[in-house]
């Protein structure tokens, strides 16, 4: 099936004062996919969804949302947005069915039926005739996604969709998010500073540090990239100090009564690492190799500057 | 395209969900049943004839002009006028309205809109800057609808509820009245001083001037209130400031009325009742100068608050 872009993003760029907070990004969401944005704290992902959803002014550049100029046009190219930036926040004091009904009624053509089948697939029927202030946050977050759906959108914007959420809750909304852009097509633009979420989530990971796009890639492509990655052997060695050789290059050292060598290599060396320890008498309890988009953002961020 | 009636109908379940806008309507309902057992049950009217004691405050007044010839003019117009009115009621037997009858108590409860302005200011306050306390601009703005349907829709729903308010101060009064005082006077007139002479008006049509006069304030001082909410996205700020407008700008008008540039500040022109029944803040003010005033004042309110609303960035 042909891929069909249903945002563009051209040079988008925001400046507050003379500040640039955004610094022309480019990137497209195709229908079907889940793009991850992916950057440290203060990146500015809530600042580009900010300007994706009409909420700040683009300073430059241009967004196409089915092809329609956000800036230009920004009634016909919203109507195919449905979204949270940040948090949830909804109307304590009304339902949450009332909520809804409020939202429903911004859009035309929007029946009750839709409302309820919303309620349905988010789960809520049960409690939607309650007041929004006695919801735990993951009933906020449930009916937050159903305010986003309800006029059925082409795309789905949801800003740290995650904060907050328990690791169930987490694996629920990945499912939720995976099985809707298959089955109905849409494009989801997800956010997070969490990378171990994005990859199980995400189809396509773009990453942002300092307001610009750093890298766009396919998940597998980025878990495939050579790169060291680092490796956990659980272990128990002997009473005596050993010095093992494991190749022409490389040699480690292993203490008495070690626990645990924890090392960085390439992925082709962890035979070698392994025969070499079972051969020198080392009784090798796991392996672990941890090298999942975690390292690769830390390098490609270029370490601990989250926070 | 969205209708307006459906943005107003959300904003509409906004305000008339929230407790503290049924404890106003509570509030004002109390208010006007108050009013009536004091009326009837505490203030005692003399029982002297009025005849006599209108011929004695007519005499009063005359000789109060006659020694003192260097009274200020809006006092000399003042006894004049009453004079008349006087003079009319015994020649034509018109009874001074009492307070223990309807068209008494009904008059005196048109003083109420001072509260449904009150009222009005904290809900036009609240209209733009909660959306902000709240978080939920963030899911409002992101619609396809424009902002500035959206803030007009706030408006428009503002201006509903003081017409509610004001409506039910008329029929919560008529009612607390009728069953108070009875419907026997109703049709006692009112004496109005038009254009320097006396005219007789019907309770209704009073009552309802009564309102209108009121009713102009409070839509500037609603519209005030809203503009400061959508510009700075803070509700005390506009309610305090308003409430403190309201209550110090007459005064500031009176002290600084001997300056004809007074009679620019807006408080020199929102009580129109002046020109009928009074005489104007400043000398040489005529009543299409206050209404000029009052729709340029206008004009700029929603001027400032359409102009920032639509180009702001919401960083809430
Ligand atoms: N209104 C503002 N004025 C000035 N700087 C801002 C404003 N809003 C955000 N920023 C700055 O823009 C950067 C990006 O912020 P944000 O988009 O919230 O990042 P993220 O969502 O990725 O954590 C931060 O450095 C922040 O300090
Ligand atoms: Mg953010």
């Amino acid at each position: 099936m042909e891929k069909e872009a249903i945002v563009q993003i051209q040079n988008l760029s925001k400046k507050i004062g003379d500040k640039t907070i955004i610094d022309h990004l480019t990137f497209d969401i195709y229908q079907g996919e889940v793009f991850g944005f992916l950057g440290p704290n203060g990146a500015g992902k809530t600042t580009t969804i900010r300007m994706l959803v009409g909420l700040m002014a683009i300073t430059e550049g241009e967004v196409y949302i089915n092809g329609v100029s956000l800036k230009k046009d920004f009634e016909n190219a919203i109507k195919h947005v449905g979204g949270i930036v940040e948090n949830p926040e909804m109307y304590k004091f009304l339902t949450g069915y009332q909520n809804l009904l409020h939202y429903a009624r911004m859009v035309k053509g929007i029946t009750k039926e839709r409302i309820n089948e919303v309620i349905q697939i988010v789960g809520l029927d049960k409690r939607i005739h309650d007041k929004v202030q006695t919801y735990s946050l993951g009933m906020r977050q449930r009916l937050g996604l159903a305010q986003a759906m309800l006029h059925s959108p082409k795309l789905l914007i949801l800003d740290e969709p995650t904060n907050g959420l328990d690791p169930a809750g987490i694996r629920e909304l990945r499912d939720y998010l995976r099985k809707i852009a298959r089955e109905d097509n849409i494009a989801i633009l997800v956010s997070s500073h969490l990378l171990s979420e994005m990859e199980q989530m995400c189809d396509r990971i773009g990453i942002i540090q300092h307001g610009k796009l750093i890298d766009v890639k396919m998940v597998d492509e980025f878990m495939e990239q050579q790169g060291e990655l680092s490796v956990h052997f659980q272990i128990e060695a002997n009473k005596n100090q050993k010095e093992i050789t494991i190749n022409d290059m490389s040699t480690i050292t292993i203490m008495p009564n070690q626990k645990v060598v924890e090392l960085r290599m390439q992925k082709e060396e962890i035979p070698d690492y392994t025969t070499q320890m079972v051969l020198a008498g080392v009784k090798i309890y796991g392996i672990r190799s941890t090298s999942t988009l975690e390292d690769r953002f830390l390098e490609v961020t270029g370490g601990n500057e989250i926070g | 395209m969205v209708s307006i009636i459906a943005l107003i109908q959300n904003e509409n379940m906004k305000i008339y969900r929230r407790i503290g806008t049924i404890v106003m309507i509570g509030l004002l309902l109390l208010a006007v049943i108050a009013t009536g057992i004091i009326q009837k049950y505490v203030i005692k009217e003399n029982a002297t004839d009025w005849r006599t004691a209108i011929q004695a405050e007519t005499t009063n007044f005359k000789t109060n002009l006659e020694k003192n010839p260097n009274l200020p003019t809006a006092l000399q117009r003042h006894y004049e006028k009453q004079i008349q009115i006087n003079e009319y009621r015994l020649e034509h037997n018109v009874q001074p309205i009492e307070n223990s009858t309807i068209p008494g108590f009904m008059n005196t409860t048109a003083n109420l809109v001072s509260i449904i302005t009150l009222f009005t200011v904290i809900v036009a306050a609240g209209s733009v800057a909660s959306e902000f306390y709240w978080g939920t601009i963030k899911l409002l703005l992101i619609r396809p609808v424009t902002r500035s349907k959206i803030l007009l829709a706030k408006y428009l729903s503002t201006i509903i509820f003081a017409l509610l308010l004001l409506s039910i101060l008329f029929l919560s009064s008529l009612l607390v009245g009728g069953i108070l005082f009875g419907l026997e006077n109703a049709d006692v007139p009112y004496l109005a001083y038009v254009d320097g002479h006396v005219e007789e008006v019907s309770l209704v049509t009073h009552i309802l001037t009564l309102y209108g006069y009121s009713g102009i304030e409070l839509i500037m001082m609603a519209t005030f209130a809203f503009m400061i909410s959508a510009v700075f996205r803070s509700s005390s700020l506009a309610i305090g400031l308003t409430i403190f407008l309201l209550f110090t700008g007459v005064q500031v008008v009176q002290l600084l009325s001997k300056y004809s540039w007074a009679k620019f500040i807006l408080f020199a022109n929102t009580n129109l009742a002046v020109y009928q029944d009074g005489v104007p803040i400043v000398e040489g003010m005529t009543l299409s100068f206050s209404i000029g005033m009052l729709i340029l004042y206008y004009l700029l309110f929603v001027s400032l608050a359409w102009g920032i609303f639509n180009k702001r960035d919401i960083t809430a």
